[in-house]
Formats: structure tokens, sequence, C-alpha cells
């Protein structure tokens, strides 16, 4: 027992030893970069074209390797400030704020200016590269959500397409056209109108946002909250033009199709809409040739879409961070945003190569040109970033706001009562913020300060300076509505 | 030497046991004094990390006093504590499946009357076919010859294919069947939709052919029902006085059996939440107070707890029971109403109040054929067949044999997997939440591991998490210690 014991140990030293020996990072001659994103083919592409820029340029080799296990946010989180995250990694829209705030990103601010890969190479909205006023990553690409029209379902109910930019009462009533002519009596399989809609965009089309002007407070309890719930409550559960979070998940588990369940649902016409960003061309151009039409999300007064960036971030523990910048710098070249471009994935992260003929004529998709014109103007014409207060994390204001909306639907909170409830909600996370994390005090009372003088001179029907804002949302609303100082314009 | 010879073979022996404390200390104790220790401070993942020089706090009791005070924590720990109620069922089921196995290889050579009993399910599966059409009732032929076919198979085999059959959700992985199970309670197309419409379809047809009979007479029979069980329950519980079988505390534990399905009965015909609470109490504390009067010629009993576990397995009858009851007296009036646009089946995982049921249905399907049914065969193969030998030659029914062998003989099984179900109770419930409902819809399925770790790993405030794992530690220790308690005093006779 004891020989068999001991062969055992050293098996497993050997085995342990040959892994630590053959791990890539020792067998490679050149550094070993580890990236933590989605392993498919315009990752390895992007990797081949990186190696092959870095050759152009003359600068050293690099071999950078994908990791794909450790995608989730929790992962990231732990590994990275336990000391073992990986070189790079995807950092998401909910995600940048959070790992800024621990430290674990690594400051490349002044890289940034230095190499040309500043705020000056992306577009002016998305601001989730920065925290605190520094840069932290580069986008990888920008998405913004438009609404897919799957005009075979149109066409088959006889049921108008919407025009490109319409409004709240459309929705409803084209909504209640399709569903009634896809949903006869004793339809077992139902259809729906849309997949989702963006609680956020709507709040926004009424001049709404979740935080005031300086973010310093949640501003839901409002009148114009209680009637984008209302209306939310009316599509789903009334009129049933949009799916429950239940049901959607129950049809795409009923799809079989792993992963992209309610596109292979928007080809057979069991959603009519889509809102999603553009990379949906990833997952409808496998599905054969799908006929759909792309306009703005629908509004009520202010046409908006929500804009976020992918963001490639440098770990700040990591052994290679010089030549980790390296990549960001390679996200703004042409040979990376034209990749992007003929995936289908969203907007390129560099906004002039939206105006390229690669951009709007794609040679091997000519049925998508209309919709590549419009991709390329929602952007940068109604395309607003998220709302992230620093004070509260933007996770944690996703998951009240979709528990809050859900209470709406489930009839457990009217309506009216849903916008003071979330407020509570999170300006209670606010305080709790300041109040264990001492630091954040002196700045939250200054921009409370400042938040009182933006609502006296608004009180007055005066204009307010753009510097004093700092809410994606108002600065674009209040440029809309002309309440800016002529002077902070630029 | 016989020293150097004991010194060396502790030598070796610790030498084994290396491996196992190291792994214990490392991963186990080590980390749990730093729980404990992170619960008292105001750790938070994002300012207290080896990238930032902010120095941790001790904050004494704060996160505790936060936690006792932070409203969503008593609706996450009334989520767990319902996901719960489902624990007696499934003990239950796992002690009627290891019954039935045991009794499935004697059927073996009795196989006629299992083959008619197919042939019976076949055979009604055909008459819903026919009287429903193919399209909504074909699931009902699917599983009524699935289950025709089991059960032929099942005694035919001798009892292995049941106990695989059985066993199976316990070797499966987890998500797998929750991926399943999702599958199965969709609104539209699950199984169980699908079959149950045909059902509700007809239970709608028969509420408006008479819905007198549903308006009024559903609740009054609910109602006479509802009185004769409390009055049976009172009467009970004085007779269990008068005779010193159950003390004060006994007394008092049994009368909240009663009080809570009032509270709740009154809740649901309209009275505020206070009022139906106050009412409840009241009717219980003149009843204890009447109750402690009575003369007791047997004397008083001794300790003043006597009685209690009785009192508990009962409540956790008892009180499902009479809960559906009341259902039955607020639903019926409106059933008509209801039933003239068809009744509707649930939205399983997406409506608030059908969410929690489902999850625990879920549960009860996976802990009926669990390690605790393997536990319980174990523990009726070591009860002495000489017991049932001279039960036999007493003339003993099935239910006396059932009742005075096997049940106290079992006592020892059913008292361990009554603490492990508790503990997995109150520590459970994450996975299946995560993967079924991400905590939803609007928080009803979140229970406190998923708050542990939206706490810990969403928001990374890890000294907060730690209180809530140690106050669910808490919670864990003194229900346990309330089942060693007052569980284990069969255990020893």
């Amino acid at each position: 027992m004891k020989k068999v014991f001991l062969g055992i140990l050293i098996a497993l030293v050997v085995s342990s030893s040959l892994l630590y020996f053959t791990a890539p990072d020792r067998s490679s001659p050149v550094p070993v970069l580890y990236w933590v994103t989605q392993d498919d083919p315009v990752k390895r592409e992007t990797i081949s074209l990186f190696k092959e820029w870095l050759q152009d340029e003359g600068l050293p080799p690099l071999e950078i390797k994908i990791d794909n296990s450790n995608a989730d946010a929790t992962k990231k989180l732990t590994q990275g400030l336990s000391g073992v995250g990986a070189d790079l990694f995807d950092v998401y829209t909910g995600q940048g704020a959070l790992f800024a705030s621990s430290g674990m990103l690594h400051d490349v601010t002044d890289q940034a200016v230095a190499m040309g890969f500043g705020p000056d190479q992306t577009y002016p909205s998305v601001d989730s590269i920065f925290y605190e006023g520094r840069q932290y990553g580069f986008p990888r690409n920008v998405g913004v959500f438009v609404n897919w029209i799957n005009t075979e379902a149109f066409a088959k109910y006889g049921i108008p397409e919407p025009d490109h930019r319409w409004t709240w009462d459309d929705f409803e009533r084209i909504g209640k056209a399709f569903v009634t002519a896809a949903n006869p009596p004793g339809t077992r399989e139902r259809s729906y109108f849309m997949r989702n809609v963006s609680i956020s965009t709507l709040r926004r089309g009424l001049g709404l946002s979740i935080f005031n002007e300086t973010m310093t407070r949640c501003i839901l309890d409002d009148p114009r909250n209680a009637e984008v719930m209302r209306r939310y409550k009316r599509w789903v559960t009334d009129l049933r033009l949009i799916p429950t979070t239940a049901e959607q998940g129950a049809m795409a588990a009923n799809s079989s199709r792993a992963g992209d369940g309610y596109f292979y649902l928007f080809t057979t016409g069991r959603y009519a809409m889509l809102n999603v960003p553009r990379w949906g061309l990833i997952r409808l151009r496998p599905m054969g040739k799908v006929p759909f039409r792309i306009v703005e999300p629908f509004h009520s007064g202010f046409p908006n879409s929500e804009m976020g960036a992918g963001m490639v971030s440098v770990y700040e523990g990591s052994k290679y961070k010089k030549e980790a910048t390296l990549f960001l710098k390679f996200l703004t070249t042409k040979r990376f945003n034209l990749l992007v471009i003929r995936s289908g994935d969203s907007l390129p992260p560099v906004p002039k190569y939206i105006n390229t003929e690669e951009f709007l004529k794609p040679v091997d998709h000519p049925d998508e040109w209309e919709a590549h014109k419009v991709f390329a103007r929602v952007g940068p014409e109604i395309g607003i970033g998220y709302a992230r207060s620093p004070f509260v994390l933007l996770g944690i204001v996703n998951r009240e706001d979709t528990k809050v909306s859900n209470s709406v639907i489930a009839g457990r909170i009217a309506p009216e009562d849903a916008g003071k409830e979330l407020a509570q909600l999170l300006n209670s996370e606010i305080d709790r913020t300041l109040e264990v994390n001492k630091n954040m005090r002196q700045k939250y009372d200054d921009l409370v300060k400042l938040q009182q003088q933006i609502d006296e001179l608004r009180a007055n029907g005066e204009p307010v300076p753009l510097e004093w804002i700092s809410n994606p949302f108002h600065r674009v609303y209040y440029k809309a509505q002309g309440w800016l100082a002529e002077d902070s314009q630029s | 030497m016989k020293r150097s010879l004991r010194s060396r073979g502790l030598f070796i022996g610790l030498m084994f046991l290396l491996p196992n404390i190291l792994g214990f200390l490392a991963f186990i104790l080590v980390p749990l004094l730093m729980s404990f220790g992170m619960a008292f401070t105001d750790w938070d993942f994002l300012r207290h990390n080896i990238f930032r020089d902010e120095p941790m706090s001790f904050v004494g009791l704060d996160n505790f006093l936060r936690l006792f005070t932070h409203p969503q924590f008593w609706d996450y720990l009334g989520n767990t504590f319902f996901l719960m109620l489902g624990l007696p069922f499934a003990i239950a089921g796992s002690l009627g499946a290891a019954v039935l196995l045991t009794r499935a290889g004697e059927a073996k050579h009795r196989i006629k009357p299992v083959v008619c009993l197919a042939t019976l399910i076949m055979v009604v599966c055909g008459i819903m076919l026919l009287k429903s059409g193919m399209a909504e009732s074909g699931v009902w032929l699917f599983f009524g010859t699935l289950t025709a076919v089991t059960l032929v198979a099942g005694v035919m085999s001798g009892g292995t294919l049941y106990r695989t059959l059985f066993y199976l959700p316990n070797f499966t992985a987890g998500v797998a069947t929750y991926v399943l199970w999702k599958k199965l309670y969709h609104p539209n197309t699950g199984p169980i939709n699908q079959g149950l419409g045909t059902l509700l379809d007809g239970l709608g047809a028969w509420v408006n052919s008479m819905p007198a009979v549903f308006a009024y007479g559903m609740p009054l029979v609910a109602a006479i029902l509802f009185l004769l069980v409390t009055f049976w329950n009172i009467r009970r519980l004085q007779r269990s006085w008068d005779l010193s079988d159950g003390g004060l505390v006994a007394l008092c534990f049994g009368s909240a059996t009663l009080a809570v399905p009032l509270a709740l009965l009154l809740s649901w015909l309209g009275l505020s939440t206070g009022t139906a609470i106050l009412i409840s109490v009241l009717g219980m504390a003149g009843f204890v107070i009447l109750t402690s009067f009575r003369s007791r010629p047997w004397g008083v009993a001794k300790p003043a707890d006597k009685g209690l576990g009785t009192e508990v397995a009962l409540a956790l009858l008892l009180i499902p029971v009479m809960l559906i009851l009341a259902a039955a007296m607020v639903i019926g009036p409106t059933l008509p109403a209801v039933a003239t646009v068809g009744i509707p089946a649930p939205d399983w995982l997406g409506d608030y109040y059908w969410a929690k049921p489902a999850l625990m249905i879920m549960g009860l399907w996976a802990a009926i054929g669990s390690n605790n049914m393997i536990l319980y065969l174990a523990g009726l193969s070591n009860i002495s067949p000489e017991l049932y030998e001279a039960a036999d030659m007493d003339g003993a029914t099935g239910t006396q044999r059932f009742w005075h062998i096997t049940w106290p003989q079992l006592a020892p099984v059913t008292f361990f997997i009554s603490i492990m179900s508790v503990i997995h109770g109150l520590q459970g419930g994450f996975e299946m939440a995560r993967t079924m409902t991400l905590g939803g819809p609007a928080g009803s399925t979140t229970t406190l591991s998923y708050f542990i770790y939206n706490e810990g790993f969403e928001t990374g405030r890890i000294g907060y998490a730690s209180a809530v794992a140690w106050v669910l530690f808490a919670l864990v220790f003194v229900i346990s210690m309330i089942n060693f308690r007052y569980g284990n005093r069969h255990v020893q006779d």
C-alpha cells in the first residue's frame, strides 16, 4: 500500500512539473500575454492581425493567448484582486467603474496621449473608458441599440412597418395589430411584437434620467417615471406585446439554439422585432438570408438610444503592462477597425471608419446596405452613454431597477410608486457609500452644492455651464433644449 | 524498542493524515476563522485590496445591525424559509420511495395487478387523447405510456430499474436538470402546462356549468372543514394538557399552529395585516390562558416543553392543509368569473407568487430520490425481520406494522436526515435560483445564499457578506440545536 501511495505521489509531482515547464509562457521565446475574452474566429483573427501590425511597425513580437474560461465578471474581479488576473481583459459598460475603482485596471491616461489612443480617437458619448477623469482602456467596439424589424413577418400579416423615427403610440398601435394577427385563438406558441425594451431609453424619451445632473441623487420619484412604468406594464401584461423575463428565458430554452435562441426566434417571426446593437449581424448572418430593416428605438418626444463600449483594459498586476498597452494602440488601427466592420460586430471603435465604403456597402452583403446607413447614423445622432454615478455601482442600479420593474409587472407595486421605491433604494445605497467611504464625502458635498446651483439656474430659466453636468444624458438633453450657457457648448 | 515502534507508527499515521489535515486547515478552518473576523470589519473588495492601501477598519457589530435593518434581508430570509416548507414532504417522499422500493422486489411474482394498473393508465390517457385532440393531450399519452412502461418494467426488474430512476436526479448535473425543468415549466409549450391545460379546461367547463356550487358550495365546504380541523386541534390540545402529555411550551406552539392560518385567512379576506395578526394573537393567547386554568388530574407535565416534538410535526402537516382550505374559501367566490374566460395555467417561473412553489416542487422532485432515500433503504434493510414476524403473528395490519415497527426503528435515520435537510435547506437555493430565475421575479426567489453572493461578489462588500454568512450559520446552529433538543427524543428509545 505504501508503494502505491508513493507511486501516486511521484506521478503527481512529475505531472505537475511537466505542466509547469510546458506552460505557454515558459516554452515561448517571446512574452506571452493572456486576454480574457470570448474565444471566437474574430478574436483569433484580431490576434494574428496584431502580430502582423507589431511586425510592420518594427515592434518586438508578442504572443497572445485567449482565456475564455474566466470571462465572468466576478471571476475577473476575484482573480484580479487576488493578484492573478490576465494581462488584458474585456471590460463591459457595467464593469468599468467596478474594476477601475478597485485599482485593478492600469491607468493608461498618459500612454494614451503619447501613443495616440486617447478619447479623441473614439466617440464623445463613450465615457465608460474613464473613471474619475482617468482613462482605463480603449473600446474594442461600440454598441448602439437599434430596433430590428423582420420585414417578412410584417409582410406575412399585412402589417405596415414602423417609420425610421417612431413613437410610443406607433409602437402600441402597430404592436397591437401584429400580435392580434399573429396569435389567432388557439395559438400554442405565442408571437411577440418585440423581445425587450430599454426602460432607460423610455425614461430618457420623456426627458428623465435615473440620476440628477451631478449624479448625486436618484430622481425617479417623478410623474414621468410613473408614466413609463404604466406603459411598460400595459405592453407586457395587458397587450402582451413584450414577453416577461421568464417568458423570454423559456422561449430561448425551447428554441434549441444555445446562446442565440432569440435571434433564431426573430428569424422565425416569433419576435417581430429585436432591440440590439449592430453585433446582431454576427448571429444572424450564419442563419441564412433574413430580410430585415433597422430603425431607431421608438421615443416619446426625445429620440435617444443607449450607447456602450466593450473596452479592453490592462491589468495593473501584469508583468507586461507596457506590451499590453500596445494592444490598445492596435485597436485604433485601420486593420482592426476594418475587421470589426467585416465581422458584423458593433460599431468600430474609431468613428471615422463608419463613413467608409467597407462599412456602408460591404461587398458580400448588398442586402444590408440600407441597414448600415442607419447603423452609421444612429450612434452619432442619438447615442447616449449610460449614467454611472460614482456613488453607487452600476450593477446595483441595474439589479434594483430590474427588480422594481418586475414588481410592477407582478402587480406588487403600483406604477406610481415604482420611482419612489427605486429612488429610496438607490439613495440609501449612495448614503451607505458615503458612510463607509469617507474619502468620497468632500467630492459629494461639492457636487451637491453644484447641483443646487444648477437647480436655481433652471428654476430661473437661466442657462447652465456644460462642465457642471456629469450625467451624459443631461449633457445631450440640455444641449438639445438650448439650456446650456453659450460659452460652454463647444 | 516498543516505544520507537509506537513513534514510528504514529509518524506514519500522521503522514497519512497530513494531506487531509492540511486541506482542512487551508480550505476550511483558516477561511472560517478569517470570515468570522471579516464580519466585524468594513472590508470592501473595491477599497481594501492589493492595489489600494486604504486601511480596513474594525466596525464592531455595524454589519449585523445594518443587516437586521435591511428590509430585503427579511424578504430573503422569508424566501429561504418558504422554500424549506417542502422539506417535510421531501423527507416523507424519500421514506415512501424507500418503502415502495423494498416492496418492488416482492411484487415481481405478483405482476398481474401491476399490468392491470398499467393498462388502466394507458386507457385513461387514450380517453384524454380522444376527448381533447392530439395537440393538447399528446403529452398525456406520452407521459401516461411512459409511466405504464416504467411501472411494468420496474416490477419485472425486481426494483432495480426503480432504484436507478429514483436516484437519477442525484447524479445528474444540477444545471442540466434546472434547464430541463425550465422547459417543463414553459408557460405555453411546457408539458406541465399542456397537461394542466386540459384539466383546467375541464374544470373551467365544470365551473361554468354549475357556478353556484363553486361560488358558495366550495367556500362553505372549505369553511366547515377548516372549522372541523380547528376544533379537532383545540380538543386535542386540551386533552393533551389534561393528560399532561403536553407542557406549556407545547400548548403555545400548538396554538400558534392554529393562529398562523387564521391570520393569513383574515388577511386574504381583506383585513389589514396588523389587525389580522392582532386578532389571531389575541385568540391564541385567550385559548392558552383558558386551557392553562383547566385542572390536570395527572399532575403538571415535566418538563414544560413536553410534547413539543409532536406539535412541531403536526404543525408541518396541519398548516399546509389549513392554508389550502383557507385558499379554497377565498378563491371559491371568484372562480366562476375567472372560469368564464378560461382558467389559465400558472406562469410558473414568471409569476411572483408561483415562482417559489415552482422551485419548491422541483426541489421536492430532486430530494425524494436523493441520498435520503438511500439512507432510508439502508435503514430498512437493518430492521430485524423477527420484529415483522412477531407483528404478523399478533395479526398486525400493514399500517400498524409501519407505525409500530418501521417508523420507530427508522427514528435515528429520520433524525439524521432532518438535521442535514434543514442545514442544506438554509444554505441552498443559490444554484437553482441563479439558473432558473436569477433570483426573480422581483426578488421572489432570492435566498440568503444568493444574497451573500450578490453582496460579496457583485458589490464587493466582503465584510457585510461575511456577516450575512455568519447569521446564516447562527440560524443553522440554532435550528439544529432545537432539532437535537426535541427531535431525538425517540431515537434512543
